[in-house]
């Protein structure tokens, strides 16, 4: 439905006639199609989230404020995003405006001594990195990838990827943030509120920004953000990537203070063994299982292809009868990848010997196809700056995660091939990519230090063919099946459901009551139904932020 | 393959936005990390490929229909394939730039067309050239010149001017001096003067298809009369016309861009350099020479899945990923020349910035168009560069007005001028 | 009264209530504008059970509370009474540590628990916690982490809360809550076997419940138990002493070392403050300050699990060099102070009396967070104020310590004064105003709002005031829990 004319010329008169726009085909290349990447959800076949009002693409802080103070006013909905890879940040109700942040896309400091950075919504990752690394400095990067809104991940979302373990999730590397509130009214959180510059995101007293960001974002879902500070960490190589290679097989040659390894271990135990030494000694740059995401059988054909400008998708066939790929697959079943880097060259030395030594104790080895100069190269390229992540969607176009048991080593290894079993059934029956069942990947330390890991098992799939799409969905039905029986709860196949609903829009609230009130501590969507209603009075925001209300019981 | 055929890829598409961007390992700054020009200056998601893809099936649904804002998302497309490369970093198949390019036949199909291009079309339908100019000007830029003309003789080697070096007085003096050098190194090379015609690559790129394919057709019919076996030309467009767009109606004639010619002739020392030319210059490769400049493979194959849900083809599709276009020649040459210095600018090669003159943008959205062009002349200036080096006229004339507009002392040449400079 | 008394003996048991117990001995200047109130009571629950109750009881009764959890002396005013009958709920009795769990570097204390008590206990599972300088022997564990003191060790530190992880709430409404991953709080064994821990701090969920009890002086809710996470305890350790002329001689150095996440334990104290730290009483205090030099930065290395030798090793080597490009040398002895006195000073709790307290009885702190490359500029403002209310500047201690590995830093004034004399009462106290309101002119964040602190950040940011009352009437809708603290 349009807006009242008279609402979307106030509109326009904030942020310009370029600036926004109500035509029907253009508002159709801002829907999600549910059939797609990482909803969570589904997924459903052509089904999309609904179209928008509007699109605005707001300029400043100030144009922000004004659209989301005339929302209130007309107690029309709103939703900001800024880089659009995800369904949650799309409308999921009719007549919502949606807010293109693009624009706002300066990084407006980098400190260099006090390694952080101030960006707005449209700062990605790998712009950030480019600029950091000029002074020495690198920034974390979530691992939806380098192409995301850095803003996006650290106030908005999730914020986890490989880099976590040095770097820090992005949940920890948030300091002062910059928040227009669902009212429209200016939150500046932490020191930033006190005219003390943008350092330090927590209090002063209690802090506040837990109204803004737990353990997830507020998706969209509760006000604007327009710019935050994200704390940078030391980035011990040249101003700028030297990269070299044939197009898509980039690879960086670093100074010797690099390594990237692929390491496999015998056992789970062996791998759980090796993440606690790892923690605990304190050694590592970046740590991820990354490659197994293309799939325990597939993984390494793959490296073939993508480290090789002449290869295709066309030649994974042929690849995977070659008895020197099904040698290095067999050997690199249980494996992660590992980025050192030293400081200074004693440093690395020292993390050299130990990482060996970790191997030694836990019986892991070096998978050496993997550490051939320019296979390692590629691997420290693609995981340093993670620019690849598009790769997810590679076979045919779209991906989620199932399961994705998050804790502790010792928890996620111990189900893991239970839950890569339940896929490897479901895949022979060809809805979705047959890899081998096992095609978890996720970072090696969920948080700064390690201490936590994420088993997402990569399941691809064709949005294109109905039965594909369906099938994906039974096996997400079955995988949640499973994770309840086994006690893991529901798995990251289901974790929006509770938001949006298989026609692309809020779920009905009683399914969404039902839901909260199965989850270990009803009472936390309490709290956020409380808090929603005294930062949005006007309920502004859709079912992304999740609430119960006290009625339901 | 009828826009319908995409409806698989508009729903593969991963809508993951790497098509706004260079490709990502290689962002060396914030400033010049950008690759689409008609996302970057309109912002709008709809003005990148993968906007392009949710507008086509939007279209093809019927859930939206043509509109001023939709004729702007669709011909403010440069067909630069700078998204395509971004995209192909990661996916094999998905091919963005077809669509778009279908996209656009189709509009023009159902009548949809710009004014400005209209106008072109008309005008090149009766003086074949998209210069909106009187034929019987074409071969004025080559009066005086010693070479012979292959409308009346036979040659085997043609040299084709094109459009823009045919009527652009200011820079077709790189077109003699092309013909110049190659004469002197002995190549036996005719033009074909007055009797050129456009290329229709220009045409093809504002979406007339059809018309593109009568002066294909024409040009060969031509080449075969005059006996003409490999076409040069200065012109990337032409280039990329002849090279990956003519082989689809039948052609086989060896096509060559002057600055392949030209580093062939230098490698065989049949042009040598005596003279110094003391400049740092950068070099910007022309989409249609570089990421575009891939050869032709045929193919007529089917998609097929393996392993359940990968899908493949049968038999394997060609990759046109910019890997393999011309980047070194140009490179080559400039580093050959004495004086010389060559300092490259951040998004070179595939990922090059577009010069703001393709797909019918300079004639229907100039403002745009100049303010692509001055993007390049920006990133040309960051290099400390004295002036900026292309290779293709049509970027070179953008880049001129561009200059001009900012008041920039930035030179720019092409190739081929420095290369006579220092013989 | 009686009744109330009653129905708290119901509760806790009549041993654990104990009649009008006196508002104790304060130590902080703010008293004379704001003045303690006697509490009626003060309760000693053993359990969340008990907690829970009194907390249901006071919102029955309208009975404000006032959580407790480490013993005196208090400095900072925040546990006392601010208006009439309150009650007091003394925590330092639940004592327990409920886990310690090894492999996952986890420890789950209730709030008694001291860091006396843990590190003896966490030594003999090869653990430890960073700590806070020289805690009070009687310093709650979760309560500095609460009140977010910087520990001495900032790389570990990938938040500012760091090393606090989940917690078991009692919320000012009565709702017994569980933050991060506390659902999984390891009552079953076979939970802490299969590794279902409460080893997440943020959340769960949208909102990040642990922050809203965070420096909240006791204002939201009564933390029952949480879990900390634990390093490794190393099996060497070197402490060095890297001596400057001026602060800014230091500063330098200590961001390359925050750069490259070098050192363990790393900060910067003045003269008199190292006096403060090593001397045993106020002579010595003295003559010590006149001999240590003027600045010292504090760097230890540490290594544990694997290859710990070779890692102290390497870091040492590093580190020197790192010091001799800034012009700086790496000594284990400086006049006056010897690396091993200090090390074994810094791996414990302050012993009696406090530290601060011991030159001169009383002692007023002034702290705050800010980047390191403003904290010379502090340190002028700071002497400039003194001098001019006639407070001898050579007095002050200052303590810089970085935190959240490097991005901020936490500076300290100790301004030691002697109780028992009127005029250094009055002339601390006014220092203390003038030298507080100067310094959050100069971008000084007093990120702990304590006293008159509360007035001056509240009152310059209107809308982080709204927005923290508006929690308050959340999570304490009766406003029981601490009434007159911060900005409620
Ligand atoms: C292929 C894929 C892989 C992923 N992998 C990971 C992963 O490993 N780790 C991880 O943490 N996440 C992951 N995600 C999810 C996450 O959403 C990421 O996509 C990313 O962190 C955010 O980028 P985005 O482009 O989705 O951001 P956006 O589209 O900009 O938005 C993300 C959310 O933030 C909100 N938002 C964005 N900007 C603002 C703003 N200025 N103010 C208020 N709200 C805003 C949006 O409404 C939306 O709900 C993945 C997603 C995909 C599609
Ligand atoms: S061809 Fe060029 S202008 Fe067109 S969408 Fe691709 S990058 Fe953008
Ligand atoms: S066109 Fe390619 S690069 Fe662009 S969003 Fe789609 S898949 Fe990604």
């Amino acid at each position: 439905m349009a807006l009242p004319k008279e609402v979307y010329k106030a509109l326009k008169d904030i942020v310009g006639s370029e600036n926004i726009s109500d035509d029907p085909a253009l508002l159709d290349s801002y829907r999600y199609s549910l059939a797609h990447t990482a909803i969570h959800l589904g997924p459903y076949y052509d089904t999309f989230t609904p179209r928008g009002a509007a699109v605005l693409l707001p300029g400043s802080t100030g144009e922000v404020q004004a659209i989301v103070r005339l929302c209130n006013e007309h107690k029309i909905k709103f939703k900001a995003s800024s880089t659009f890879w995800s369904a949650q940040g799309y409308p999921s109700e009719d007549d919502t405006i949606q807010l293109d942040m693009r624009r706002m896309d300066r990084i407006l400091e980098i400190d260099e001594r006090n390694m952080f950075a101030v960006v707005e919504p449209g700062v990605i990752g790998a712009t950030l990195q480019a600029e950091a690394m000029k002074v020495g400095l690198n920034t974390h990067i979530a691992g939806s990838g380098c192409s995301c809104s850095v803003l996006a991940g650290a106030t908005s979302y999730f914020g986890s990827g490989p880099s976590n373990l040095y770097g820090g999730w992005h949940y920890e590397n948030l300091l002062g943030a910059e928040w227009v509130m669902p009212t429209g009214d200016l939150f500046r959180i932490g020191s930033l509120g006190s005219g003390c510059g943008w350092f330090c995101g927590e209090g002063p007293g209690p802090s506040m920004r837990g109204i803004a960001r737990g353990f997830l974002g507020a998706k969209g879902a509760m006000g604007v953000f327009t710019k935050c500070a994200i704390k940078l960490f030391a980035w011990p190589g040249p101003e700028s990537l030297p990269v070299e290679g044939t197009v898509p097989a980039y690879r960086v040659s670093l100074p010797d203070n690099f390594r990237a390894y692929t390491v496999a271990f015998p056992s789970w135990k062996a791998w759980a063994d090796a993440a606690y030494l790892i923690w605990d000694t304190g050694i590592g740059y970046l740590a991820h299982r990354q490659f197994n995401m293309f799939g325990r059988e597939l993984k390494y054909a793959m490296v073939k292809i993508l480290t090789d400008p002449s290869k295709t998708l066309g030649d994974l066939e042929e690849l995977l009868e070659d008895p020197e790929v099904q040698r290095v697959t067999e050997a690199s079943k249980r494996d992660f990848q590992i980025v050192l880097a030293g400081m200074t060259p004693r440093d690395l030395a020292w993390q050299e010997r130990a990482f060996d030594e970790i191997l030694a104790r836990t019986a892991g080895w070096k998978v050496e196809a993997m550490n051939q100069p320019d296979v390692a190269d590629w691997s420290l390229l693609y995981l340093l700056r993670l620019g690849h992540k598009n790769l997810n969607l590679v076979f045919g176009g779209s991906y989620d995660g199932c399961f994705g048991l998050l804790g502790t080593a010792d928890y996620g290894t111990t189900h893991v091939e239970e839950s890569g079993q339940l896929k490897k059934e479901w895949e022979e029956q060809g809805a979705v990519v047959q890899a081998g069942g096992d095609c978890t990947m996720g970072p090696i330390g969920g948080q700064g230090g390690g201490g936590t890991c994420l088993w997402e098992n990569f399941t691809c799939f064709d949005p294109y063919e109905r039965e594909s799409v369906e099938g994906t969905r039974a096996l997400f039905d079955a995988a949640t099946k499973l994770g309840l029986a086994r006690g893991w709860g529901v798995g990251m196949e289901k974790w929006n459901a509770q938001c949006r609903g298989p026609d692309g829009r809020t779920t009905p609230k009683e399914e969404r009551d039902r839901i909260h009130l199965s989850a270990p501590q009803p009472s936390v969507f309490r709290y956020q139904h409380k808090i929603r209603r005294a930062f949005n009075p006007n309920d502004l925001g859709d079912a992304y932020y999740e609430t119960l209300d006290d009625e339901a019981d | 393959m009828p826009l319908e055929d995409f409806a698989a890829e508009m729903d593969r598409c991963s809508q993951c936005s790497y098509c706004k961007w260079i490709p990502f390992d290689q962002v060396r700054s914030w400033r010049f990390a950008k690759n689409c020009p008609s996302v970057s200056y309109y912002n709008f998601n709809s003005y990148s490929a993968r906007g392009r893809y949710a507008v086509a099936r939007s279209l093809i649904r019927g859930q939206s229909g043509y509109s001023d804002t939709v004729r702007d998302i669709v011909f403010t497309c440069m067909t630069c394939g700078s998204c395509d490369v971004s995209c192909k970093v990661c996916r094999y198949n998905l091919e963005p730039l077809e669509m778009v390019r279908e996209l656009k036949f189709r509009l023009v199909e159902d009548g949809q067309g710009l004014e400005a291009h209209r106008a072109i079309i008309q005008s090149l339908d009766r003086e074949q050239n998209t210069m909106q100019r009187p034929r019987s000007g074409r071969g004025d830029w080559a009066d005086g010149l010693d070479v012979r003309r292959l409308a009346s003789e036979k040659g085997k080697v043609l040299f084709h001017a094109g459009c823009r070096l045919s009527y652009d007085e200011d820079l077709q003096q790189s077109a003699r001096a092309a013909v110049d050098l190659f004469r002197k190194a002995g190549v036996d090379v005719g033009i074909m003067g007055e009797q050129e015609m456009c290329c229709g690559g220009r045409i093809y790129a504002m979406g007339y298809r059809e018309e593109f394919a009568r002066f294909a057709r024409a040009n060969m019919a031509a080449w075969a009369r005059a006996g003409v076996e490999t076409i040069v030309t200065s012109c990337a467009d032409g280039y990329h016309a002849f090279k990956r767009l003519y082989p689809q109606l039948g052609s086989g004639v060896q096509v060559l861009h002057t600055v392949e010619f030209l580093a062939r002739l230098i490698q065989e020392k049949k042009i040598v350099f005596r003279l110094e030319v003391p400049m740092t210059v950068t070099y910007h490769d022309p989409c249609h020479l570089g990421r575009q400049g891939e050869p032709y493979v045929p193919w007529d194959g089917v998609e097929k899945k393996i392993k359940g849900q990968i899908v493949v083809y049968e038999p394997e599709r060609p990759r046109y990923n910019g890997a393999w276009g011309v980047y070194d020649p140009p490179r080559e040459i400039l580093r050959s020349i004495p004086g010389v210095e060559l300092v490259e600018m951040e998004r070179i090669r595939e990922y090059s910035w577009c010069c703001g003159a393709g797909g019918g943008v300079r004639e229907a959205y100039p403002e745009y168009s100049q303010w692509t062009a001055g993007e390049r002349i920006s990133e040309a200036i960051a290099t400390g560069a004295e002036a900026l080096v292309t290779a293709c006229p049509w970027c070179e004339r953008n880049f001129q007005d561009a200059a001009g507009t900012m008041g920039e002392p930035m030179q720019v040449y092409d190739l081929v001028e420095l290369v006579q400079k220092a013989v | 009264m009686n009744a109330k008394k009653a129905r708290l003996a119901e509760i806790v048991g009549p041993d654990h209530v104990i009649d009008d117990p006196g508002i104790g001995e304060s130590f902080t200047l703010d008293r004379t504008v704001r003045p303690a109130k006697r509490p009626s009571f003060k309760v000693r629950p053993k359990t969340v059970e008990q907690v829970r109750e009194i907390v249901l009881w006071a919102n029955e009764t309208l009975t404000p509370l006032v959580p407790v959890s480490s013993g005196a002396p208090h400095l900072r005013g925040d546990t006392l009474p601010s208006v009439p009958e309150a009650v007091i709920v003394d925590l330092a009795g639940m004592k327990r540590i409920l886990k310690i769990d090894r492999r996952n570097r986890l420890a789950l204390l209730e709030p008694g628990v001291t860091y006396s008590q843990l590190q003896p206990e966490l030594q003999k599972e090869g653990l430890r916690v960073i700590m806070p300088l020289l805690p009070r022997a009687n310093k709650s564990v979760i309560a500095s982490l609460l009140e977010r003191e910087p520990p001495m060790s900032p790389r570990y530190q990938w938040n500012l809360l760091e090393p606090l992880r989940s917690l078991e709430i009692v919320w000012g409404n009565g709702d017994r809550f569980y933050s991060g991953s506390g659902t999984f709080r390891g009552e079953r064994e076979e939970d802490w076997q299969q590794g279902l821990v409460p080893v997440q701090g943020p959340g769960p969920g949208q909102l990040d419940f642990y922050k809203f009890v965070s420096a909240a002086q006791g204002s939201m809710g009564i933390v029952t138990w949480a879990s900390v996470k634990c390093e490794v305890h190393p099996e060497f350790r070197k402490l060095f002493l890297v001596p400057g002329e001026r602060l800014a001689d230091l500063i330098d150095f200590t961001y390359r070392l925050l750069r490259f996440r070098f050192g363990d334990e790393l900060f910067l104290v003045n003269d008199a403050c190292l006096a403060y730290i090593l001397a045993q009483d106020e002579d010595k205090a003295v003559s010590l300050r006149n001999s240590l030099p003027p600045w010292t930065a504090v760097v230890g290395i540490t290594g544990g699990q694997v290859l710990p030798r070779e890692k102290v090793q390497a870091r040492q080597q590093d580190i020197q060099e790192l010091a001799q490009q800034s012009g700086l040398t790496l000594a284990s002895a400086l006049r006056g102070c010897h690396e091993g006195e200090l090390q074994a000073l810094l791996l414990n709790a302050s012993a009696e009396p406090y530290w601060k307290l011991r030159y001169k009885g009383g002692a007023q702190e002034i702290f705050f967070l800010s980047t390191l490359d403003r904290a010379a500029g502090y340190v002028a403002t700071m002497q400039a104020a003194a001098g001019e209310q006639q407070y001898p500047i050579s007095d002050i201690g200052i303590y810089v310590q970085p935190v959240h590995q490097g991005v901020g830093c936490h500076c300290e004034f100790i301004l030691p004064f002697d109780r028992g004399s009127q005029a250094e009462s009055v002339r601390t106290e006014a220092l203390f105003r003038d030298a507080s309101h100067r310094l959050f002119g100069q971008k000084a964040f007093f990120s702990r709002p304590y006293g008159i602190w509360a007035d001056m950040v509240y009152g310059a940011d209107e809308r982080t005031k709204m927005v923290t009352q508006k929690v308050k009437d959340i999570f304490d809708p009766n406003h029981l829990l601490n009434p007159g603290k911060l900005c409620f």
